[in-house]
């Protein structure tokens, strides 16, 4: 395997002098970084043959915020709250993982309770960044109405999360040795009306958007992206399961209380963008299979097993944890000096490696095309800059 | 800036073998033309697909009781925040107007981003112990991460559901949070005589009492031309 290294710069240059004649001249166009379907300040260089996308470079650092770095200042509770900022849509997730990152290594056992909470809580969130996905998959397609279904019961499922947590969208909900707080009362009985509120809602999205020609044309056979391909570049999540590999961390290494709750992983066999389209929309259905299951035999029990302002220190050495986000697979790579902060924090995203499967995936398709395949992606750009 | 050649990503090369991956499989529902379909069959399922669309948001269009939009501004008098809301933070004072607060800065030490600032009297006159003297907090740096309020030893600070919070100046997003500075509601009952706890908590300073910080000297934050403000 070769791996050819050039800049940005190198590759302007070479493509200027080489001008044929002008019916196939190539050239560079800038899609972003504040084009409304790249989701965020994500910056494409686009090699254009008329509208023939001939490659694909994405420019990162547009939001870059240190979070790494400004970890190596903080104590392990603190790095926590960094991480909603993230991948914003799935900040329990990430807040989880570093959680879980730091229970791992410092040998902090949590009872079932926790785990039962953090689970159910994950999976509603996985729920809720799925509706968003599928609203905005529409609204870049050039629907604008699904966008207000999906945002209408994304709003319901944050109601029921903002009564127990406090906070809509920066959870900072999970803390290394338990939780920021209980459950509130009401919380079991909501997520239930939940559930029942949202089950033929996921078939009205049907009536929407799946059964329609014009969508399903525009992602199907589109931005197609092969098994082999997608695990070279290191594609996790609904993005590689769509590429017809069966790899969920929520099944083959079980983490929380997955393994007590029955649900299926959803897989596709082409890869292409209508393929990732329905493991999404099959996900949502699972996720809500797994509320069901676990909310009813949530166990009694502290929700925090450690105290809150005691130093958590990690002993020396090197700690991976991961889990599977909304977006694939979230690493946590702790270095610890035997402090309460560590000596250094890495966070493996699954954005940033699910962003460079584009190109691949959209070499010699049109302009058109890479919008539909990206929205399928479900990149969010903070998570891949950090 | 580096980029790899998708080259040897797109050779056709044999089946991999992934090991033993437990996943069970759902197989995607097919597309409208994914089968083999007559011409006329996927012209009758293309239109059924955009109709059964269409009528979707007409059921609605007939409906107006499914209609979730809050007015928010018009609603402001009945809206409920929820108990555990995240917005603005205070200290929590009782109905005679005393806080708990004694200074301890465990939440200054915690906040993760420098938001709370602490600063207490070495010695109160009236009890001899130290005292607070400014809860300083910064909103404008604030994350609402709810952690200051989970490690105060005396459960004094609250994270309250009021959530209007802009202002055209970052300056006016400080604020001073304790209303008296000094001791706190124990040690002026402490203190027995009554005179004397109601001095003690006569505002001492220019810059107390729960309003912003503008014009207040702190470190890190330019003064506020009070001349030129808008007071709007």
């Amino acid at each position: 395997m070769t791996v050819e290294v050039s800049s940005l710069k190198e590759l302007v240059e070479q493509a200027s002098g080489t001008s044929g004649s002008p019916d196939t001249q190539e050239y560079f166009v800038n899609m972003g970084p504040q084009h409304p379907s790249t989701h965020g300040v994500l910056r494409l260089v686009l090699k254009l043959d008329g509208e023939r996308v001939l490659r694909c470079i994405p420019v990162l650092g547009y939001i870059h915020r240190s979070i790494e770095k400004i970890s190596e200042h903080m104590n392990y509770m603190n790095c926590v709250h960094l991480t909603d900022r993230m991948d914003y849509l799935s900040s329990i997730m990430n807040n989880w993982a570093v959680a879980k990152a730091v229970e791992e290594a410092a040998g902090i056992e949590v009872n079932d309770r926790i785990q039962y909470i953090r689970t159910i809580f994950a999976e509603l969130e996985r729920i809720q960044s799925h509706q968003l996905w599928w609203g905005v998959l529409g609204m870049d397609l050039g629907a604008f109405t699904p966008f207000l279904y999906g945002i209408r019961d994304r709003e319901v499922l944050n109601d029921v999360m903002e009564e127990t947590i406090g906070a809509r969208l920066t959870m900072n909900y999970v803390l290394p040795g338990g939780l920021m707080a209980d459950i509130h009362p009401n919380f079991v009985n909501r997520v239930k009306e939940f559930i029942k509120y949202f089950r033929p809602k996921l078939d009205e999205y049907d009536d929407l958007l799946t059964g329609n020609v014009i969508i399903q044309e525009r992602l199907r056979n589109v931005g197609v992206l092969s098994a082999q391909t997608a695990v070279q570049y290191g594609a996790t999540g609904p993005v590689l399961r769509g590429s017809g590999v069966a790899f969920d961390l929520r099944k083959d290494h079980p983490y929380g209380v997955y393994d007590q709750a029955d649900f299926e992983v959803p897989v596709g066999t082409v890869g292409d963008s209508w393929d990732r389209y329905w493991v999404r929309v099959e996900e949502m259905r699972q996720s809500l299979r797994i509320v069901e299951q676990l909310l009813d035999n949530i166990p009694p029990g502290d929700y925090l097993v450690k105290k809150l302002n005691s130093k958590i220190k990690l002993p020396e050495g090197r700690y991976y944890s991961q889990l599977e986000t909304a977006r694939g697979i979230l690493g946590v790579f702790i270095t610890s000096d035997k402090k309460d902060e560590p000596y250094r924090l890495h966070y493996r995203s699954p954005n940033f490696n699910n962003l460079w499967c584009l190109e691949p995936m959209i070499k010699g398709d049109y302009i058109a095309s890479l919008i539909g395949a990206m929205s399928s992606l479900d990149l969010v750009i903070p998570d891949i800059d950090r | 800036m580096t980029t790899t050649t998708s080259d040897q990503a797109n050779i056709e090369s044999p089946p991999m073998d992934f090991g033993d991956l437990k996943s069970q499989c759902v197989a995607p529902r097919p597309s409208i033309m994914g089968r083999r379909r007559s011409l006329s069959g996927i012209l009758w399922l293309s239109a059924k697909g955009i109709l059964r669309g269409l009528l979707t948001t007409l059921s609605y269009f007939r409906r107006p009781s499914t209609v979730v939009t809050q007015q928010y501004p018009e609603n402001r008098d009945t809206l409920q925040m929820f108990e555990r809301y995240r917005g603005r933070l205070s200290l929590i004072h009782n109905e005679d107007g005393e806080h708990g607060c004694t200074g301890c800065q465990i939440c200054e030490r915690l906040c993760p981003n420098g938001s709370i600032i602490v600063t207490k009297d070495k010695k109160n006159e009236a009890t001899g112990k130290p005292a607070l003297d400014q809860f300083i907090w910064r909103q404008d740096t604030c994350t609402f991460c709810n952690i200051c309020v989970l490690v105060c030893p005396f459960d004094t600070l609250e994270m309250t559901g009021d959530f209007e919070s802009s202002v055209y100046d970052r300056r006016l997003l400080v604020f001073n949070l304790n209303e008296y500075a000094g001791p706190t509601a124990d040690q002026l009952e402490k203190l027995g005589d009554e005179e004397l706890a109601k001095a003690q908590m006569k505002p001492m300073k220019k810059y107390q009492g729960p309003v912003p910080m503008c014009g207040g000297e702190l470190d890190g934050i330019p003064k506020l031309d009070t001349g030129k403000s808008d007071d709007a």
